[in-house]
């Protein structure tokens, strides 16, 4: 047996460790099958077969299940084959000791890269040290949020202040004197921007179904951002492209089809969104590493398979000014100046400068400001910036909503917060916060993703959808692990999911006495925290 | 006896709603039944009173009441408006005959559980809202010459509500905007257009027991409001319809999911022409073209020891005369023949 030396990976390195309970294993061999990292496997261990001193020399060969000690092919505690084990001979432990981010930066001399999020959040969220605490009893009315009837859409695009509508009286009635900035009334939600490629072909038709299926079947106008990795063009020339916006990001992927596509168009799309950067690593560009480049992904996105690494920044734009002149004016002009277009950017201490600097778009062309923050999720990133980079969504957006409030100008661009939001289990508490704080509405990749059945966690539990070994067949560009996911079952979990929200949104609502949707109602809001108090300006209580 | 007369307006000084109402209770225990009030926006006139001998019928006829004109009013009482009622005419009525000739507010019949509330006008806002029915009496009946405001019969449980749309033509809703929020019972019976009613509702065309409740019922209403002249308009059945609850299965109306996709969606998916997919859903631990990974056998090093044969828990590996076959149909790639191989014949491919 080769000798075991003290510099080679070792079992205890790794983040997690298999717990195998051979009394119970019945050698099935399911949990090797499923494991899509190829992080444990069958082996044969030589065991003495008596303690007898005469009997030293006898062993025998036994088959056991271990786990491989590998840099490459290790556990990430996803935990398929504790769900497939027909006797609950195995499961996982999380390795308080791990070492293996030290182990793969010695060894590979790279940065680590992972999906999911950043494992770093443990300290209390601000959003949950806020309650909704103004109850409408006696003051106004209150609601009944099961029985009466609610407003929940929100504008999307820029919204005029009446003196600066282009508006006439000509025989007696109203006209458009010029053509006026396109405006649309949307759902409050908005299914985050998750590429094609990011999530496998069946995770995206989901959410592309849900989103069809919530308008046409249920009336909800929810719209779905499509993320930068190109689209089908059967999308954009259906009509249910009127429900997507469609994103341009650093990398323009996919840009060629949908230019392609545009003549055959019949609806105009819901909106673009320009991605300038993401909450989850803001200052990176957009990742997808080789292992995800699958051969359609190639095909739509126009590259071979390599790690396909977006500019941090949009080339070719080196200011603000320049920005809205280059991005905004030409994707306004693409559409005809009928259709909204918004901006992305990665919450930051500079996030003021540039809501402010939009405001004074003297062209009426910044249809949304959206701001992602620190606790987002990524397809892929280094964990450097998952870990370290980046900035809380909650007070940023208050800065931005305060900042046009001081000007008279809220709701002038109208404003959209994402990023962790649900990290803590409550969704529509998240997204009804957040509006009240002065968002118009929210953004969510998270919530989808956990919805689609994702295994991962906060706290390091799987995140590898870097990989594209999904082991949910959400992240994964492996033909065998996408088939995992259940496109039906999804989309109708989606769909189930957001007319729970719904509800849960109105049961907010409603004893505030709102029957439309409070953005900016901060009176509604009081915080336990002083600190959040004087920095959010909400009221205080104890 | 005589009819007792009540003036509460005498020398500019009002009688408050508590002198007028002490009055009334007095004449009442001194046997008197038959009221007829001059008010100037007294309340509640005319509820919680009852005659003091049973086989008499409590009588108001009051001008220019205030708010409440027969709230709470009991079986045997009869009361009469000439002219208009502010709101909450008849709230809570548990049986008594209220006519108001004019307009009445909001909340007109609001709670009603019994009786009758006749209007010959209109009604305001959430008129009928939450009017029952308790099955050991009649139901509430609430008739309207005109139309209604907004959000009325709101979370109605029971009774009848007839709403006659006279000279609403120009409207586009007799019955305003989201009336019938939450409504579980009972039924609006409407004449003329109806928009924007609630989702847990359904509008129905009238069925012969619906035309024989409103013949019986038209003459004795259009009498007390005095329009006996509009009995053959109102009669003629064409512009009527009936509001009723939809039954629970009917408002959760969730038709699933994969119906959309197999009627709406794209027939061979969103990325039919990009990618091969069957749209079959794997499970865990799949066989054949579906497992993650596969074994390989190389002769050269096979000593023939049979181990992997024994070991393979899906019997998927055959021994055929000189070589080893894993049918791909059995294995799911578990790796236990490679594992156990003692010369690495098996080796384990991606699939």
């Amino acid at each position: 047996m080769a000798a075991v030396k003290i510099n080679e990976l070792h079992k205890s390195d790794l983040p997690w460790i298999l717990e195998y309970d051979e009394s119970k294993c019945i050698q099935c061999g399911k949990c090797t099958a499923v494991c899509s990292f190829n992080a444990i496997k069958p082996a044969v261990e030589i065991r003495k077969k008596s303690n007898s001193i005469t009997e030293k020399n006898k062993t025998e060969r036994v088959l056991v299940i271990k786990q491989n000690i590998s840099l490459d092919n290790y556990c990430r505690g996803c935990g398929m084959c504790a769900n497939v084990c027909p006797n609950g001979a195995i499961r996982l432990i999380r390795n308080k000791d791990d070492k293996y981010s030290v182990a793969y930066r010695a060894n590979k001399a790279d940065s680590f890269k992972k999906g999911g999020r950043s494992n770093l959040n443990t300290e209390g969220r601000t959003l949950d040290k806020i309650k909704i605490g103004r109850i409408s009893q006696m003051t106004d009315p209150s609601l009944d949020a099961q029985r009466h009837t609610f407003e929940l859409r929100t504008p999307f695009g820029r919204v005029l202040k009446a003196d600066k509508l282009n508006f006439d009286v000509k025989d007696g009635k109203i006209v458009e004197t010029t053509q006026l900035p396109p405006n649309r009334w949307i759902y409050p939600i908005i299914f985050g921007d998750m590429s094609i490629g990011a999530v496998s072909w069946r995770m995206w038709e989901a959410m592309a179904i849900a989103t069809a299926y919530l308008n046409e079947v249920m009336g909800i106008p929810i719209r779905m951002c499509t993320g930068e990795g190109g689209i089908p063009t059967k999308l954009l020339k259906s009509r249910y492209v009127k429900y997507m916006i469609l994103q341009i990001a650093s990398g323009h992927f996919g840009w060629n089809r949908i230019i392609k596509a545009m003549p055959d168009m019949t609806e105009d799309p819901a909106g673009i969104l320009i991605k300038i950067g993401q909450g989850a690593k803001p200052g990176d560009g957009g990742l997808l590493l080789a292992s995800k480049v699958a051969r359609y992904v190639q095909e739509i996105r126009g590259v071979p398979r390599a790690d396909l690494l977006s500019p941090p920044t949009h080339q070719g734009l080196y200011s603000i000014e320049e920005s809205v002149q280059k991005m905004f004016l030409s994707m306004n002009a693409a559409f005809k100046f009928k259709v909204p277009v918004a901006i992305k950017v990665a919450a930051s201490v500079t996030s003021v400068p540039v809501y402010n600097n939009l405001l004074r778009d003297p062209y009426n062309i910044v249809g949304g400001f959206f701001l992602d923050g620190l606790a987002a999720g990524t397809g892929a990133a280094h964990e450097i910036s998952l870990n370290h980079t980046g900035h809380p969504i909650t007070s940023k957006l208050r800065d931005c909503y305060l900042t046009a409030v001081k000007q008279g100008r809220q709701g002038e661009i109208p404003l959209f917060a994402g990023g962790g939001l649900g990290q803590t289990g409550s969704f529509a508490a998240d997204a009804f916060k957040l509006i009240c704080l002065g968002a118009n509405g929210v953004f969510t990749g998270r919530m989808l993703l956990e919805i689609a059945g994702c295994v991962g966690s906060d706290t390091g539990k799987c995140n590898a959808c870097n990989t594209g070994l999904c082991p949910a067949g959400i992240a994964a560009q492996n033909d065998n692990l996408v088939k995992r996911l259940d496109v039906d079952k999804v989309a109708q979990n989606l769909v189930n999911y957001i007319l729970a929200t719904d509800i849960e949104l109105k049961k907010l609502m409603a004893p505030i006495g709102c029957s439309s949707l409070p953005i900016g109602r901060s009176d509604a809001l009081i915080t336990v925290d002083k600190h959040i108090s004087t920095r959010l300006d909400i009221q205080y209580a104890c | 006896m005589t009819i007792c007369k009540i003036k509460t307006l005498k020398n500019n000084n009002r009688m408050s709603t508590q002198e007028l109402l002490q009055t009334i209770y007095k004449k009442i225990d001194e046997g008197q039944s038959e009221f007829e009030i001059e008010a100037c926006g007294q309340h509640d006139i005319g509820g919680a009173v009852k005659a003091k001998s049973d086989d008499k019928t409590l009588l108001f006829k009051i001008t220019n009441p205030g708010q409440r004109v027969g709230a709470m009013a009991m079986d045997g009482v009869k009361i009469v408006v000439e002219g208009s009622a502010p709101a909450d005419v008849g709230w809570l009525n548990s049986g008594a005959e209220i006519v108001v000739k004019g307009d009445a507010g909001d909340t007109a019949a609001h709670c009603a559980a019994g009786g009758k509330v006749f209007i010959g006008g209109r009604v305001g806002t959430r008129s009928g809202a939450l009017m029952k029915h308790d099955p050991r009496f009649e139901p509430p009946q609430f008739w309207v010459l005109k139309n209604t405001g907004s959000f009325s019969f709101e979370f109605m449980g029971g009774g009848i509500a007839v709403i006659c749309g006279y000279d609403c033509d120009n409207l586009t809703s007799v019955l305003g905007n989201r009336s019938c929020v939450g409504m579980v019972g009972g039924v609006v019976y409407v004449r003329g257009n109806v928009e924007g009613l609630a989702n847990c509702v359904e509008k129905l065309p009238l069925d012969k027991l619906d035309k024989d409740f409103l013949k019986s019922g038209m003459p004795e209403f259009l009498q007390e409001i005095e329009k006996t002249e509009l009995e053959e308009e109102l009669l003629d059945f064409s512009k009527w319809s009936k509001i009723l609850p939809l039954p629970k299965e009917l408002k959760e109306k969730k038709q699933p999911v994969k119906d959309f996709i197999k009627n709406e969606w794209f027939k061979e998916g969103l990325f039919g022409d990009l990618v091969e997919d069957d749209g079959k859903v794997y499970g865990l631990a799949e066989t054949g073209d579906a497992r993650l990974r596969k074994p390989e056998w190389d002769k050269d090093l096979c000593v023939a020891c049979d181990l992997c044969l024994k070991n393979c828990p899906q019997n998927a590996i055959k021994k055929d005369l000189t070589k080893y076959i894993s049918e791909s149909e059995k294995c799911i790639g578990c790796g236990i023949c490679a594992a156990v191989c003692p010369r690495q014949a098996w080796k384990m491919k991606n699939c």
